[in-house]
C-alpha cells in the first residue's frame, strides 16, 4: 500500500478523504489490524497542548508621527525585545512585568491580542535625526498592528522526561510543584496523541509542513532548538526528549482557547499552545507508528532535587502508567498530575481532523527534510581559545 | 439532624483568652477539624469545619458571637473557574484531600467542594489561576 500526497490532497479537495484522530486510528488498528487501516485511512491527526516556554511573537507596531525608532519598549508593563528595527519588537513569553504576583508576562500580552484587547504600549529612544521621537505611550491591538506572527523555536517536544522530587522541601519548576518526598509526580505530554510521536522519525514532518497552531494555521519553519536525536528508543520511538520543531503562524486567526497565558508559580511565566500535526498515511509504516499506544511509549522520571544538568533517570514509566494517576515506582505509589491537557489535545486533533475532511486544510511535502542526526552540546566555560574555531 | 458547617472565625487580641475550641467540645459536644489556624495583625484566624447536632450548632456559633469572635459562615473555600481551567490535572496529585478529580473518559477535571479542606494548594498550583479563593 502507498499514497502520495498528491493523491491525499485529491481526495480532500473531492470530500472524500478518510481521516481519523490518532485515538480513532488506534481503535480501527486494534480491530482490523494495521494493514487494514492503512488502506482504509489516508491522515491521521495528532494534537497537543502544554506549556511551551521557547515561544514568542513578533510585532510591527507602525510609525507614529513623529517617527520614533523604540528602544525600550513595555507591552502591559511588559519589557519586550526591541533589538530590531525601529517599530519591530519581539515579544519573549517569559519576559516578566516586573513584581507581578500571579506572574504576568509576554505569554498573557500574546493572548490579550489574540483576544483583541486594548494592550499598553510604553516606548523610550534616545532620538536621532531621522527618528526624532524621544517617548511614546498609547495602546495597540491585534487590528492596529502590520504584522503579528507567532515565532516559537522550540515546540511540541518529542517525549520528555517526568519530574518528581525526593528531597525534604517543596520545589517549584516550571514542571509545576513537586511535594517532598515523591509526593506527586508530573508529565507533560500527550502520549499517544503528541505529534512528533506518530511519525518518530519525522519521515512526514519537515520545513514548511502545514500544522494547527494556536487555533489558526501555521507552519513548521525549522528544526527546533535542542533538537536531537542521539537518545534512547523503545518500541520505536524516543524514551526521552528528542526532536522539537521552530513554528510559524500568524496571530490573527488564532484563539485564546489555543494560546493562554501560564504564571508557574516560583518559576515564572510560559505559554500554553496547542498545536496539531496531520500525519499523511504514505504507506503502512506510517500507519504503524501512528497507531503507538500510551502502553508502548516510555519517558524517564527525573529527581528535580539534584540541581544538576545532568540528572540520572530513577526509572522508566509508560504514558499508560502517567495517565492512570498512580504511578509504582522504587516500591511507592505516587500519584501523578499532568502540566498539558489531554482534554485540549484531543480537540486539537479533532478540530484538525474535521478541518482536513471539510477540505479545508490541505496536507503539504516537507520543503526540506530535517535533521537525521543532531546531538545535543552543553554550556561548559571555557576559554577564549578553547572555542575560538 | 447532624450538620456540617465550614467557618471562618476572627478574633482580637483580648478574645485570646477565651478557651474556646474547649468550650465548643465541652458544652455544645460539637466535633471540629482546625483547617487553618493563623495569627495575623491585630488577632487570630481560625478556619473550622463544625459537625454536630444542627441545634447544637447553631448553639456554638452563637456562643461564638456572643464572645465577641467575627463567625462567618462559608460554602466554598475554593471555586474552579471552567472558562480559565485548561482541564491540564495539574491541580489533581497536588490536593491533599482528593477534592479534585481526573475523569478519565472524558478528561475533565472535577472539583468536589464537598471533600475540599480549604488547603489553598491547588490557588497555587494552578497556571491558570482557574482556583479562586473564596474566603
Ligand atoms: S491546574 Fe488549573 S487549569 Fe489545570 S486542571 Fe487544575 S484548575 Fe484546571
Ligand atoms: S483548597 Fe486544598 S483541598 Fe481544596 S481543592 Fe484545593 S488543594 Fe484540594
Amino acid at each position: 500500500m502507498k499514497r502520495t500526497y498528491e493523491e491525499i490532497n485529491a481526495k480532500i479537495k473531492n470530500g472524500d478523504a478518510v481521516v481519523m484522530t490518532a485515538e480513532e486510528a488506534i481503535a480501527l488498528a486494534e480491530s482490523k489490524g494495521v494493514e487494514k487501516a492503512a488502506a482504509e485511512v489516508d491522515v491521521v491527526t495528532t494534537g497537543t497542548f502544554g506549556a511551551m516556554c521557547s515561544s514568542g511573537a513578533f510585532v510591527n507596531f507602525g510609525h507614529s508621527e513623529p517617527p520614533i525608532r523604540m528602544s525600550n519598549v513595555t507591552l502591559n508593563g511588559v519589557p519586550v525585545c526591541a533589538g530590531l528595527a525601529a517599530v519591530d519588537a519581539y515579544i519573549g513569553a517569559t519576559d516578566e512585568r516586573p513584581d507581578s504576583e500571579p506572574k504576568y508576562g509576554g505569554a498573557h500580552v500574546i493572548e490579550s491580542l489574540v483576544k483583541g484587547e486594548a494592550v499598553h504600549l510604553k516606548a523610550t529612544a534616545s532620538g536621532t535625526d531621522c527618528y526624532p521621537r524621544q517617548e511614546i505611550d498609547t495602546y495597540i491591538s491585534l487590528k492596529t498592528l502590520n504584522q503579528a506572527y507567532l515565532y516559537n523555536p522550540r515546540n511540541m517536544y518529542q517525549n520528555y522526561a517526568v519530574a518528581t522530587n525526593s528531597s525534604e522541601r517543596t520545589l517549584f519548576t516550571y514542571m509545576g510543584k513537586l511535594l517532598p518526598e515523591y509526593g506527586n509526580m508530573t508529565y507533560s505530554s500527550a502520549g499517544q496523541l503528541s505529534p512528533l510521536l506518530k511519525d518518530p522519525t519525522l519521515r512526514t514532518i519537515g520545513i514548511g509542513t502545514r500544522i494547527f497552531l494556536g487555533g489558526g494555521v501555521g507552519y513548521v519553519a525549522w528544526e527546533g532548538t535542542q533538537y536531537k536525536t542521539n537518545v534512547p528508543v523503545r518500541n520505536g520511538v524516543p524514551s526521552a526528549s528528542a526532536r522539537t520543531l521552530a513554528v510559524i503562524g500568524d496571530l490573527k486567526g488564532m484563539s485564546s482557547e489555543f494560546l493562554r497565558g501560564l504564571s508557574i508559580h516560583g518559576y515564572g511565566v510560559s505559554l500554553g499552545v496547542g498545536i496539531g500535526v496531520p500525519i499523511p498515511i504514505l504507506d503502512e509504516d506510517l500507519m504503524k507508528t501512528a497507531v503507538t499506544t500510551d502502553n508502548d511509549i516510555y519517558a524517564p522520571v527525573l529527581d528535580y532535587s539534584t540541581p544538576s544538568r545532568d540528572r540520572r533517570p530513577i526509572g522508566e514509566v509508560s504514558y499508560a502508567e502517567l495517565k492512570s494517576g498512580n504511578v509504582e515506582i522504587l516500591g511507592k505509589s505516587i500519584k501523578t498530575s499532568s502540566l498539558s491537557s489531554y482534554n485540549k489535545a484531543r480537540v486539537i486533533a479533532d478540530k484538525l481532523k474535521n478541518m482536513i475532511t471539510n477540505g479545508e486544510f490541505l496536507l503539504t511535502q516537507p520543503v526540506e527534510k530535517l535533521p537525521e542526526e543532531r546531538k545535543q552540546k552543553p554550556l561548559n566555560i571555557c576559554s577564549k581559545d578553547e572555542v575560538a574555531q | 439532624m447532624m450538620v456540617k458547617k465550614k467557618v471562618k472565625l476572627r478574633f482580637v487580641p483580648e478574645q485570646a483568652n477565651e478557651p474556646i475550641t474547649y468550650v465548643l467540645v465541652k458544652d455544645y459536644n460539637l466535633r471540629f477539624n482546625i483547617l487553618q489556624a493563623k495569627i495575623i495583625d491585630g488577632g487570630g484566624k481560625l478556619l473550622l469545619e463544625i459537625e454536630g447536632e444542627e441545634k447544637c450548632v447553631d448553639a456554638g456559633l452563637k456562643y461564638l458571637r456572643d464572645c465577641g469572635v467575627s463567625v462567618k459562615e462559608v460554602c466554598d473555600f475554593v471555586s474552579k473557574d471552567e472558562t480559565k481551567c485548561t482541564n491540564c490535572g495539574l491541580c489533581v496529585s497536588i490536593c491533599p484531600a482528593e477534592a479534585i478529580d481526573m475523569d478519565r473518559d472524558t478528561w475533565v477535571v472535577k472539583f468536589n467542594t464537598e471533600k475540599c479542606i480549604g488547603c489553598f494548594m491547588c490557588v497555587e498550583a494552578c497556571p491558570l489561576n482557574a482556583m479562586i479563593l473564596k474566603i
